[in-house]
């Protein structure tokens, strides 16, 4: 069948050929007649034919949170812009508008050169025009052919909570920032892009899409319509609504204003943040636009520091909460027996060297209860000498220390858990000792963690360990699953520990109960040391209120003790995020 | 040793045509993106690059297709590619259209393909030794297997797409050896409304019509009833008009009068129109366009490419375009006819109609002898569902055309 004969014959050729000739001798004479015999016509057309487009700025998303109250909002700004080709005696016009509008040539011609782009794409020239400027420019419209003006939204932050530090910032992109940019098709340069905190994270999502206004113009570049009908219209960024709880920031903001450090909290089982600061930290109406140079060169040479987010950058040692660390393994692998009793006499002797005990003479005789509500050194000394340093190590890596916690924001560290391997390389494989261990056991020495690991390490305890990763966007909950599970003994006696910590006569962190009726407050506090002055003052714990457990981690740089100094600020924490829950459970139960 | 062997059959110059259009493509697609503020996506140019090893492995895949292979499953394909133009129906409308398969990373226009398929299956049907090329109903079948497919695609609704699929069927019936008068009586219909607007021309043509018919001697059953349904479809084809889009009346009518309505789809002839015209002789250079880049054209690198190309590089660059484009379908028409089977020969004249057809309607459109269609210059234009199929029409044709069997 395939092999059928060609029976085509030389007349249909030609027939064919014949077509085709006719066919593209049209097209050719046509596009001679146009290119060639026209030429005049359509240049002269092409001259005066101006339809202009301009990119219309799309609004980020708003944030939101947790009662969709708006934390960070836009605010319409107007710009002024030029497309090169048509802005011809540039020098002249740019000198109009400085006389017109009492704008400094000088920072004109800077915008020019730093916004230009191509002939055919607009330039800006000046930002955040008053109302009175733009009536100006349009009574001048005629002299200032090819100028346009256009909106442009800022971030504008409503409320007084500061939050910068998950929130984040925007800033405008620049010629050096869009070469690094990944996909710089998506922005030009003076476009907004999320910088930092949640604004860079959720930097897909709260972009939105550029529209495009289009204008005719006549021969001089002035605007004589705008084709509104062609207009595509901006698609602003969708809306995020947050976890946090803006009360409790607020309130957390304000105690914690005269000091440095970090208090965190959050739902126990959901992880989503209900309050993140990290003081000092900037007003965010610094951040709504009018920052000058000047100011920020004086922000970041601040030694304070204000720009650090201590909750997921600064690194710490634990100091006593690390204590409960040792308890995992010792508790599940039964290397020690919760009854078992040591006597403390305030030093304990390892090798050559004395250890000694916060408590001067000592805490007497404590078992492992008592070892944790009083925070006995020498209960840990003793107790670390039945685990080996890979197994204690192990264990602080399966509760999440040595890792980032993945929480939605940019930039996390890790921290440092010593192993062997790390001592070995930093002191030589005979340069440390088993010794070491016993700083380890109490949180001291070469461990360093975030304030955000020790919220996940609440959760972590307080759930059984069935909690979810920590994050800030509501709804966005994914499971944290940790590679090694304990028993329900182990987490049992754990919890128990460190609820004596609270309800102990002598508990170290008795001053973290507000004393709420059916609130269960548990937790452990922790004094490190460090070579910067002043212990820094630890408070991690949570409290339980009906099916509700609320965690919370207080960091006081250089505070001094943890039970003093952080346990209040745990306190005022419970007291403000339950009592409203009571109200309402009051109210509810009346009505 | 043996793939080797058949591309050293392959006609080479076919081959090194197409890749200079697509380059001639780049080079357009390129000067667009310099100065192009791209609203959250990817530059047509790095897209139609990105295009381009895709685009060879399928011309490969369809050269090493062996013949018999086509002629065999000619119907299955068919087949699937009814299904494949249908099944957009199904999904959502993309831009208010049907036009795509939705794979998540890739949209996929099944039409593209549908044009070749229906070549491959009327030269299958028409290549037959059974075939008798005496009897006027012989052409019903080929006529419902372009039909078929052209009309849901209509649907979709694309009437450019639909247009193509139909083109070939003419010409391949003509190649196929059949009376001319048959030719004729496929054409009249499409004549008659065409002039049922002018009541001068339609008379003109009712008169032609008998002429012929008295010529060619039909029956004069056959003859009589010919040529009063022609003249009925004239009288009716008002009321044709009226079952259109209005977009698609828009689109015609404002063919012969462009100035009627100069926001609307004239806008984009009349811009492209000047763009071209301002180029003259050399041409504003590469980047300089000031039509293209001050965004008076519409979808330029895709329907209007050529309006870019002819503004910036000028009336001599658009002549060796076209002498290209020449070689190109002469060099296809020529294998057509030198080819030792019917069913080849078919394939290539069918093949060489969609090329013809999609060069001849683009460029016609950009200067106002047709209407906007929105049909993409082949190996030029970006785009990818049709960039890939030019690939694999020219790795059929390249099959087709060397004279050996498998």
């Amino acid at each position: 069948m395939l092999k059928a004969e060609n029976i085509i014959q030389l007349g249909q050729l030609r027939v064919v050929r014949g077509v085709l000739l006719f066919l593209f001798f049209i097209l050719i004479a046509r596009y001679f007649q146009i290119q060639i015999l026209n030429h005049d016509i359509y240049h002269k057309k092409a001259e005066g034919n101006r339809i202009r487009a301009i990119s219309l700025p799309a609004p980020r998303g708003l944030i939101l949170d947790r009662d969709e109250n708006i934390l960070v909002d836009n605010y319409p700004t107007f710009i002024l812009s030029a497309i090169p080709i048509e802005f011809n005696d540039k020098e002249k016009k740019i000198g109009l508008i400085s006389d017109l509008m009492g704008i400094s040539t000088d920072i004109m011609e800077i915008n020019y050169s730093n916004y230009y782009r191509n002939k055919f794409l607009p330039v800006r020239l000046a930002k955040n025009l008053s109302f009175k400027q733009l009536s100006i420019l349009e009574e001048n419209k005629t002299s200032l052919g090819g100028t346009y003006y256009g909106k442009l939204p800022k971030r504008f932050y409503t409320d007084h909570l500061n939050g910068i530090h998950f929130l984040g910032y925007v800033g405008e992109i620049n010629r050096k920032k869009i070469n690094q940019l990944r996909d710089s098709h998506s922005y030009t340069i003076g476009d907004f892009i999320g910088w930092s905190g949640i604004e860079k994270y959720y930097e897909e999502l709260l972009i939105g899409e550029k529209g495009i206004d289009f204008f005719e113009v006549n021969a001089i570049g002035e605007i004589v319509e705008n084709l509104s009908d062609k207009t595509v219209q901006p698609v602003p960024g969708s809306n995020l609504k947050l976890s946090i709880h803006s009360k409790l920031q607020k309130s957390m903001e304000q105690l914690m204003k005269d000091n440095s450090g970090s208090v965190l909290i959050s739902n126990a089982y959901t992880g989503e943040i209900l309050s993140y600061v990290s003081s000092p930290d900037l007003s965010t109406k610094k951040l709504s636009g009018g920052t000058t140079q000047k100011d920020w060169e004086k922000i970041i040479a601040d030694s304070d520091t204000p720009l650090l987010d201590r909750n997921t950058s600064g690194l710490y040692p634990p100091g006593s909460i690390f204590k409960l660390i040792t308890l995992f393994p010792l508790l599940e692998e039964n290397k020690i027996y919760s009854s078992w009793e040591t006597n403390c006499g305030g030093t304990y002797s390892f090798g050559d060297r004395v250890f000694n005990c916060w408590k001067e003479g000592g805490h007497g005789t404590v078992n492992m209860e008592n070892a944790v509500a009083q925070s006995c050194n020498i209960y840990f000394y003793q107790a670390v000498q039945s685990l080996t340093l890979e197994k204690w190590s192990g264990t602080c890596r399966n509760l999440g220390f040595g890792y980032k916690t993945e929480i939605d924001l940019p930039e996390e560290k890790t921290g440092l858990i010593p192993d062997r391997q790390y001592l070995n390389n930093k002191h030589g494989k005979w340069g440390w000792s088993r010794g070491a261990m016993l700083n380890l056991a109490l949180g001291q020495g070469e461990i360093l963690v975030t304030p955000i690991q020790l919220l996940q390490f609440a959760n972590i305890v307080a759930t059984n360990g069935k909690t979810n990763k920590l994050h800030f966007r509501l709804g966005n909950t994914s499971e944290l699953l940790l590679s090694e599970s304990y028993s329900d003994k182990t987490w049992r006696l754990i919890q128990k520990f460190i609820r004596s910590t609270i309800t102990h006569s002598k508990g170290t962190g008795k001053l973290a109960d507000p004393h709420i009726r059916d609130l269960y407050i548990s937790g452990k506090t922790g004094t490190a040391q460090n070579p910067h002055g002043e212990p820094h003052a630890w408070f991690f714990g949570f409290g339980k209120y009906k099916e509700e457990i609320l965690s919370v981690v207080v960091l006081i740089e250089n505070g001094g003790h943890g039970g003093e100094v952080s346990a209040p600020i745990a306190r005022q924490a419970f007291e403000i995020y339950f009592s409203d829950k009571i109200q309402a459970h009051l109210s509810h139960a009346i009505n | 040793m043996q793939l080797i062997k058949k591309f050293q059959d392959a006609n080479l110059i076919l081959i090194g045509i197409a890749l200079s259009l697509f380059i001639i493509g780049l080079v357009g697609l390129s000067s667009i993106a310099v100065h192009h503020e791209y609203l959250n996506k990817t530059s047509p140019f790095i897209k139609q690059s990105i295009f381009l090893l895709p685009g060879i492995i399928l011309f490969f895949i369809m050269f090493y297709m062996p013949k018999p292979f086509y002629h065999k499953s000619a119907y299955w394909i068919y087949g699937f590619s009814i299904l494949s133009v249908s099944i957009p129906f199904i999904g959502k409308t993309i831009a208010g259209t049907y036009r795509w398969l939705d794979f998540g990373f890739i949209g996929i226009q099944p039409s593209e393909y549908a044009k070749w398929i229906v070549v491959i299956v009327l030269a299958r049907y028409l290549s037959d030794n059974n075939l008798n090329l005496k009897k006027m109903v012989t052409l019903i079948i080929p006529i419902l297997l372009a039909l078929i497919p052209a009309t849901i695609v209509l649907r979709q609704p694309d009437l450019g797409s639909a247009i193509i699929i139909l083109s070939p069927l003419i010409p391949m019936i003509y190649w196929s050896g059949v009376r001319p008068y048959f030719i004729f009586l496929l054409i009249a219909p499409l004549i008659s409304i065409l002039t049922a607007f002018h009541p001068l021309s339609f008379t003109v043509w009712g008169i032609l019509m008998l002429v012929i018919f008295y010529i060619s001697q039909p029956t004069l059953v056959s003859g009589v009833i010919s040529y009063f349904s022609y003249l009925l479809l004239g009288l009716l084809s008002p009321w044709l008009w009226s079952l259109l889009n209005t977009y698609q009346q828009r689109r015609i009518i404002t063919m012969f009068n462009p100035e009627l309505d100069p926001l609307g789809s004239a806008y984009q002839v009349i811009q492209s129109q000047t763009a071209i015209g301002a180029g003259g002789f050399w041409g504003k250079g590469w980047g300089q366009g000031t039509q293209t880049h001050l965004k008076f054209l519409p979808v330029q690198e895709s329907d209007f490419i050529i309006s870019v190309l002819g503004e910036e590089l000028g009336f001599g660059f658009l002549m060796i375009l076209f002498i290209l484009f020449a070689f190109l379908i002469y060099g296809i028409v020529q294998l057509a006819y030198e080819s030792n089977d019917r069913f080849s020969s078919l394939v290539l004249i069918g093949i060489g109609t969609i090329l013809f057809s999609h060069f001849f309607v683009n460029t016609a459109m950009a200067v106002g002898l047709t209407p906007v269609k929105g049909l993409p210059l082949p190996f030029i234009s970006a785009g990818g569902s049709f960039l890939l199929s030019c690939f694999m029409m020219l790795g059929l044709i390249v099959n087709m055309g060397r004279n050996t069997f498998e």
